[in-house]
């Protein structure tokens, strides 16, 4: 009789439990959702938001789930908020709305101009967004700019998402910014968040061909020279002051951003020719050190001094020139150094005068200063940063060309 | 009389258990908040006095070989004593394992099962601990030994995999909210060494009593080491952790893990090896609220008691409205709580208990000295 008590009581304690998970296995069954691999953030005429979720296939989430090219599919709807956007969404397609997926967030300028912290903080408190989605703001409307966002040499579109931004550590022109990273410079006293620059190139395709040829100082995402299959791109970086953003870098700045942040294996850059004016060469320098920053307060005014060290070899090599010659090798060092601290030193000044965002997060470097916290909270790092001097030292050691070190 | 003994290892891993669990919830994001960049000043300070207070423990103890704080109170007290003083043990090992798993089935429930009552998710803890409970103490024990290694190579793991991800500035300001605050109100955080109370029952189930004073010293340094390192995860990697409240900070940073495209969304990996730590934790609570009902009872078979905890348990931890009401509990009056009953009443019984045993010990000298004078 205890035994039979005891089977009857376990048969029903399996039944409450199948009863009472099955639901959120339901819910989270690859067969009821639809998995949101971007997602696009515009003002709608009403002054809504206007959500853009592209959706895919379930199974090419992933590079074992298919091979097959699987185009995904673009929703948009206007909604008071991300949660009522969701909600309605989930109505209309029948499934739930899932965003752990989710690669990439893209805003508007315009939207990103007013002010996304609403959005940040709900995408933030989302248990299903990851950490590591990158975050994107658009010059055309987020909506383009994800219909425009194609892979060009993957299948997948979620493959394309995750690989799309692995340049950036060789080439420096753009940044793996993520809502992550985002959420923790929107929030943090000491930095302020950056996001990556898109655009669709067909835009100004004719701009860019009556105008001169673009420079590195120039290029951005829109000004972009590049032309072929892929429409969208990602180059340079958005710029914010708390939730707002406030200003644009162009590649080269960019390229300092990265320098500053030692988030760059290596990177090549045009300079001037020390041994014939007029011309550049191209210089393929590896950090040898990490970038090493030091802040003082010098009469109430931070003082940051900035020292890099890097090791390059010529990358375009000029008629008659011995590249294994100490004084030539010691000339391009030079110009190297000269070079780079003054496109440095704009670009810090630039942050600081110009933009007033401290999204280098600096203000840590200047917290040793302080001894206690509300000391720190009482100089005010946020409104202090416009008022900081730079000093930067560059050390570059030319090393030689690549394989012909003589022409 | 207690059959289970245990190994100086067992005994150790048993300890840090009830030291180390906590950490999981917000434990780590509650100690910041008090000291914030002078947090790991702070660790070093308290788990500094956290010794002296364990070698001191392990002093009251010694006089008193064999004995743990129930059979001490009634030596001070009377059955009458050592019953209210039982009493409020159990419920503090009851109550701490109710918030603990509330709490964490919450953030469960947030992660893995939104559709679900947490009702349920509590049930399934409740059903698990009460089986494993059914077992010998030292069938626990020994579990224990293999579980509780994987909840501090877990957050080794976090804190080398992220290292990435850390900014070594964020120690600075180096006295954080200020001295006073550091050093003072700091001393709070003397509540992340609540397992403490564990070492007042340790002395009967060691199978070599000579290594308590090992034990007490061994442990506190692990889990001040350990608190250190929990802590350095959440300062070092987010600022902004200070100034925003995470449901589980650990699990937080855990979702940061990654190795290239191939290894990502590791925190399910953690979420498994706390879900075994915790079960681990509430068994063992159970088990010694077992073990004291036996000694103030004194009943033969307690066996069935196992299922009269877990629905306490059970119903202590559906208690809370919500979980803020749950975090509230946790973050506040379990910490005063915890010091109450960790360090005032525990050490205050023991200080009573050796004056008392050191006056008796001195009756029957002067007793012998007034009969040498007659």
């Amino acid at each position: 009789m205890n035994n039979l008590l005891k089977k009857f009581f376990i048969i029903i304690l399996i039944i409450v439990f199948l009863i009472a998970f099955s639901s959120s296995y339901q819910s989270s069954n690859i067969g009821n959702v639809a998995v949101v691999v971007a997602m696009g953030f515009d003002i709608s005429d009403t002054n809504n938001l206007n959500i853009t979720f592209q959706f895919t296939n379930a199974s090419s989430v992933s590079d074992t789930g298919s091979s097959e090219k699987t185009e995904p599919t673009l929703f948009s709807i206007d909604a008071p908020s991300i949660s009522s956007a969701i909600n309605l969404m989930n109505t209309n397609i029948g499934k739930e709305v899932n965003l752990s997926h989710c690669k990439l967030i893209v805003f508007s300028e315009e939207l990103a101009s007013r002010g996304i912290e609403e959005e940040i903080y709900t995408l933030s408190n989302n248990p299903d967004v990851r950490p590591s989605a990158n975050i994107v703001v658009s010059k055309s409307t987020a909506k383009t700019y994800i219909e425009n966002s194609k892979p060009t040499l993957d299948n997948l579109i979620t493959k394309y998402y995750e690989t799309f931004v692995n340049s950036s550590q060789f080439t420096g022109y753009n940044s793996n910014a993520t809502i992550g990273d985002f959420f923790y410079s929107m929030t943090c006293d000491a930095c302020e968040p950056y996001a990556m620059l898109g655009g669709i190139s067909s835009q100004n395709s004719s701009s860019l061909s009556n105008s001169s040829s673009p420079t590195d100082n120039t290029i951005k995402s829109t000004f972009n020279p590049a032309s072929g299959q892929y429409i969208s791109e990602n180059t340079g970086l958005a710029v914010f002051k708390g939730s707002t953003f406030v200003g644009e870098l162009n590649e080269i700045e960019n390229l300092c951003f990265m320098i500053v942040n030692n988030k760059l294996s290596g990177f090549l850059v045009s300079i001037p020719n020390p041994l014939k004016n007029d011309s550049f060469i191209d210089v393929y320098m590896t950090p040898v050190l990490n970038t090493k920053v030091d802040a003082k307060i010098v009469n109430d005014s931070p003082f940051i001094s900035i020292d890099c060290n890097f090791s390059g070899r010529v990358y375009s090599i000029d008629e008659s020139v011995n590249y294994s010659d100490i004084d030539t090798l010691k000339q391009i060092s030079n110009s190297c150094n000269s070079y780079l601290e003054s496109i440095l030193s704009d670009y810090l000044y630039k942050t600081s005068k110009e933009l007033n965002a401290d999204i280098n997060k600096l203000g840590k470097f200047i917290r040793k200063n302080f001894l206690t916290e509300s000391d720190y909270q009482n100089y005010n790092w946020s409104s202090k940063y416009k008022d900081t001097f730079f000093d930067i030292d560059v050390d570059c050691s030319i090393k030689s060309s690549f394989l012909l070190t003589r022409t | 009389m207690i059959k289970s003994k245990f190994t100086t290892v067992e005994a150790i891993m048993l300890v840090l258990t009830i030291f180390l669990t906590p950490s999981i919830l917000s434990m780590p994001k509650n100690l910041i908040d008090t000291t914030r960049s002078s947090i790991l000043i702070n660790i070093v300070y308290v788990t500094i006095i956290a010794i002296f207070i364990a070698i001191l423990i392990y002093r009251l103890l010694k006089n008193f070989p064999s004995y743990d704080i129930i059979d001490i109170s009634e030596y001070l007290g009377g059955k009458c004593f050592k019953s209210i003083i039982g009493t409020i043990f159990i419920l503090y090992f009851l109550i701490s394992s109710s918030i603990l798993l509330r709490n964490f089935c919450e953030c469960l429930k947030m992660v893995y099962y939104p559709m679900t009552s947490v009702v349920f998710i509590i049930l399934a803890f409740i059903i698990a601990t009460c089986l494993s409970s059914k077992l010998e103490f030292s069938t626990a024990v020994k579990v224990n030994v293999i579980v509780l290694p994987l909840l501090v190579i877990s957050v080794l793991f976090i804190f080398f995999a992220n290292i990435k991800n850390f900014s070594f500035e964020n120690v600075f300001p180096i006295l954080g909210e200020g001295v006073y605050n550091t050093f003072i109100i700091g001393l709070g955080n003397l509540g992340a060494f609540l397992g403490i109370i564990i070492l007042y029952f340790l002395p009967p189930y060691l199978k070599k009593p000579e290594d308590m004073k090992k034990i007490a010293i061994t442990t506190t340094i692990i889990a001040g080491i350990y608190i250190l390192f929990c802590v350095s995860i959440i300062l070092f990697m987010f600022r902004f952790l200070l100034n925003v409240d995470e449901v589980m900070p650990l699990y937080y940073t855990t979702r940061y893990i990654e190795f290239g495209d191939f290894f990502q969304r590791l925190e399910s990996f953690f979420l498994f090896i706390w879900i075994l730590v915790l079960t681990s934790f509430v068994t063992i609570n159970i088990k010694l609220s077992m073990d004291i009902f036996k000694k103030l009872t004194n009943a033969k078979n307690i066996s069935p008691m196992v299922y009269s905890f877990g629905l306490i348990i059970f119903a202590i931890a559906i208690f809370p409205k919500d979980y803020a009401v749950s975090k509230f509990i946790e973050s506040t009056l379990y910490s005063y709580w915890t010091f109450g009953i960790s360090f005032a009443l525990g050490i205050g019984i023991l200080i009573f208990a050796n004056l008392k045993k050191r006056k008796n010990a001195h009756l029957p000298k002067q007793k012998e000295v007034l009969e040498a004078n007659e």
